[in-house]
């Protein structure tokens, strides 16, 4: 295994030196694994620091790394494995040992730097190391209270002396126990007192602050290995090197996920991979679901997807079949976890899987990007991988007791939080599919827009908002006019700021609650005048009226503030090319174009710009 | 296994290569830490990872920090694989 892999990066050397780097970075990008030893590792990131890649395909990010130990080779794997992730990283390390004082000093290098993202990489050995054998509980909870606060005290400092986005690392449980396998029972114990100290930490997060579990990835990784006392002793790395490619990894997804990176869906296959058999030969009977060690691992797998699709994640099916012969064991077999109506959109057919993902992906409105395919034949993986390179298509070993792990460990679904919309995103995707089978009985759209019985709640952006809204827009990308990203902290700041309009939009009808859709951030310009800084809307309620009710509905607000003109700005991305239009739609002036973006002006009239919407505005539930 | 000093310099030799991204790079017995570019104290520890895993051996940090060069390095090797 690892002299295939040696192999495989002579030839990526090859490959650059003939300056194939499209071929380059496939080939880098099919061979790294997070698992790899640290000198593989360290090859990987200089043959990708080789290759030259366009900034267009690429997202800047500004990361400050500080911590007490010696994190340059963390860094080094970090800067490739953000590149993976398609970020161009820029990373600053605090000197050694200095992660409070970085923190602390409002003048220090790190706050010079402006990071997007301040990472306060700490382990177990940062914290006190004082044990109180037979202790009561009094002390104990001191321990953990002055603790928790030494750190609550940095994510202050982090939030007063700059916009960033903090990451902490909690506290990777150590491998010795002195009282051996009674430490698990002591209250005061070092094992436990870490424990409720990683759940301190936890129980006071904040909006802007994430946790990084670095005890899942000791533990994941192997504590007898995880832990490396002669490099601790020798270079105070504080951990085994060669786990420093699964950090760096873990790390890169979750920075993803805070900049909107994170995947949105996932495409299955059925015959082979979400039960054993083929349906059209086997018939039902003929399946491994269920019972044997291989339908019973088949039923293991359709529960992970299942906690996926629970959570948020979209499920959507791709199988070469008749969708009837596709159908029958979602209707008729005794085992299925995974129902019809848990998948958004069902698709079975004998076109090839690039023309139906693509065909999948635009009826969701997300992006390629946002896909993670998984089937069993490697021919249809190969076909997905050169024909949508975009899309992320795990290898899939011929078990099917190892899928769940396999599929988990890419860590493609990262997330910093969970909201109510999130539980219900597949039903939103259902019942939209079911709105679009009613636009197609009727043929007048002002009549079909009527029969939903829209009804929007709009209002300035509030606490309660600020999670999902921050969300909405570090998620969208065709409906952003701007493709400014925020962080929560950023967010919070923009909407306190009284020269400043944030403003938020739900929108329900009778097929169900569409939850929050659209956000508007608009600065004030002077005083006669606004500049729309942001406004982004879900996909899944274009073409309804929206656009126009936002547009009313921002023009009011103005007003009233005695704001006259409203100025826009369309920057074109890869991916926004929807809304280029969009003011010009909504009656705005242009005053300028570029091929890159355009600048609009609206003078605010007195009545409605829009008379001819219908949704109704209501009041918050 | 016992392995012949020319074996060990040329394994030795593919991992100097492999750390300093280096295909040019020819190792001799007689080189230190300023005959190789880039050899500073965190790539001599990227190098005794690489040379762990590549001789499946563990070389204790501290030890190889008083090396005076390559030669005394395959020493090393030697006695421990």
């Amino acid at each position: 295994m690892r002299v295939s892999k040696s192999d495989s990066m002579r030839e990526v050397k090859d490959l650059v030196r003939q300056e194939k780097y499209g071929e380059a970075l496939a080939t880098l990008k099919a061979i790294a694994a997070p698992e790899d030893h640290f000198p593989l590792q360290h090859q990987y990131a200089m043959a990708y620091s080789s290759i030259p890649r366009d900034p267009k395909d690429l997202s800047p990010i500004k990361l400050a790394v500080a911590a007490n130990s010696t994190v340059d080779h963390f860094v080094e794997l970090l800067n490739f494995w953000l590149g993976l992730e398609g970020f161009q990283a820029e990373i600053y390390t605090a000197p050694f040992n200095t992660m409070d004082q970085s923190v602390l000093d409002p003048s220090s290098e790190l706050y010079r730097f402006d990071p997007e993202i301040v990472w306060l990489f700490s382990s177990y050995r940062d914290l006190d190391d004082t044990v109180m054998p037979g202790s009561e509980e009094e002390p104990l909870k001191q321990w953990v209270q002055s603790n928790v606060d030494r750190f609550a005290g940095l994510w202050q400092a982090v939030k007063s002396h700059s916009s960033a986005y903090i990451i902490q690392n909690n506290a990777d449980f150590p491998l010795p126990r002195p009282f051996g396998n009674f430490e698990v029972s002591a209250p005061w114990s070092r094992r436990n007192l870490l424990s409720r100290f990683n759940l301190g930490l936890a129980a006071i997060l904040a909006p802007g602050v994430t946790l990084f579990d670095m005890e899942y990835l000791a533990a994941y990784y192997g504590k007898q290995h995880w832990t490396d006392e002669a490099y601790w002793h020798y270079s105070k790395h504080a951990f085994n090197l060669n786990a420093t490619g699964l950090v760096a990894h873990q790390g890169a997804r979750l920075i993803g996920a805070i900049k909107g990176k994170a995947k949105k869906c996932i495409i299955v296959d059925l015959d082979n991979t979400l039960w054993g058999g083929v349906i059209g030969d086997d018939g039902l009977e003929g399946l491994q679901l269920g019972s044997g060690s291989d339908g019973e691992a088949f039923v293991a797998f359709q529960h992970y997807l299942l906690e996926l699709k629970n959570r948020g994640i979209i499920l959507a099916v791709c199988s070469k079949n008749e969708e009837a012969t596709a159908k029958l064991p979602f209707q008729n077999h005794p085992h299925m976890i995974i129902k019809e109506q848990d998948i958004a959109i069902f698709v079975a057919n004998w076109q090839n899987k690039a023309d139906n993902i693509r065909h999948i992906a635009e009826t969701l409105r997300i992006g390629l990007d946002a896909i993670v395919f998984v089937d069993d034949s490697p021919y249809e993986r190969g076909l997905v991988r050169m024909e949508l390179p975009m899309v992320e298509v795990p290898e899939l070993p011929d078990d099917p007791s190892l899928f769940v792990r396999t599929l988990d460990r890419l860590r493609c679904f990262e997330t910093t939080g969970y909201s109510a919309e999130d539980s219900r995103r597949n039903e939103l995707y259902r019942t939209d599919a079911l709105r679009m089978g009613a636009a197609k009985q009727v043929t007048d759209i002002d009549s079909f827009l009527k029969s939903l019985e829209m009804e929007a709640v709009a209002g300035p952006l509030g606490p309660l908002q600020i999670p999902r809204f921050t969300q909405l827009i570090n998620k969208s990308n065709q409906f952003h006019l701007t493709t400014i990203r925020y962080t929560e902290s950023q967010i919070m700041a923009l909407a306190e700021d009284e020269k400043n309009l944030c403003f938020y939009f739900i929108l329900r009808d009778k097929f169900g609650d569409n939850g929050l859709i659209s956000a508007v951030i608009m600065r004030e310009n002077d005083k006669a005048e606004l500049y729309i800084d942001s406004w982004v809307m879900s996909c899944r309620v274009l073409s309804r009226g929206m656009e126009q009710f936002i547009h009313n509905f921002i023009s009011r607000e103005a007003r009233q503030k005695g704001y006259m003109r409203m100025r826009g700005k369309y920057i074109r991305t890869q991916k926004n090319n929807l809304v280029a239009d969009l003011y010009d739609r909504l009656g705005f002036e242009k005053l300028v174009e570029t091929e890159s973006e355009s600048d609009w002006l609206y003078e605010i009239e007195d009545s409605n710009p829009h008379p001819n919407v219908h949704i109704a505005q209501v009041d918050s539930d | 296994m016992a392995q012949g000093r020319d074996q060990i310099m040329a394994r030795l030799s593919n991992v100097f290569r492999d750390v300093f991204d280096d295909d040019d790079l020819q190792l001799n017995e007689k080189m230190t830490t300023a005959d190789v570019k880039g050899w500073d104290s965190l790539m001599h520890i990227t190098l005794l990872v690489a040379i762990e895993a590549e001789f499946g051996i563990r070389i204790k940090p501290g030890e190889a920090g008083e090396l005076s060069d390559v030669g005394e390095l395959a020493d090393l090797i030697a006695r421990r694989s």
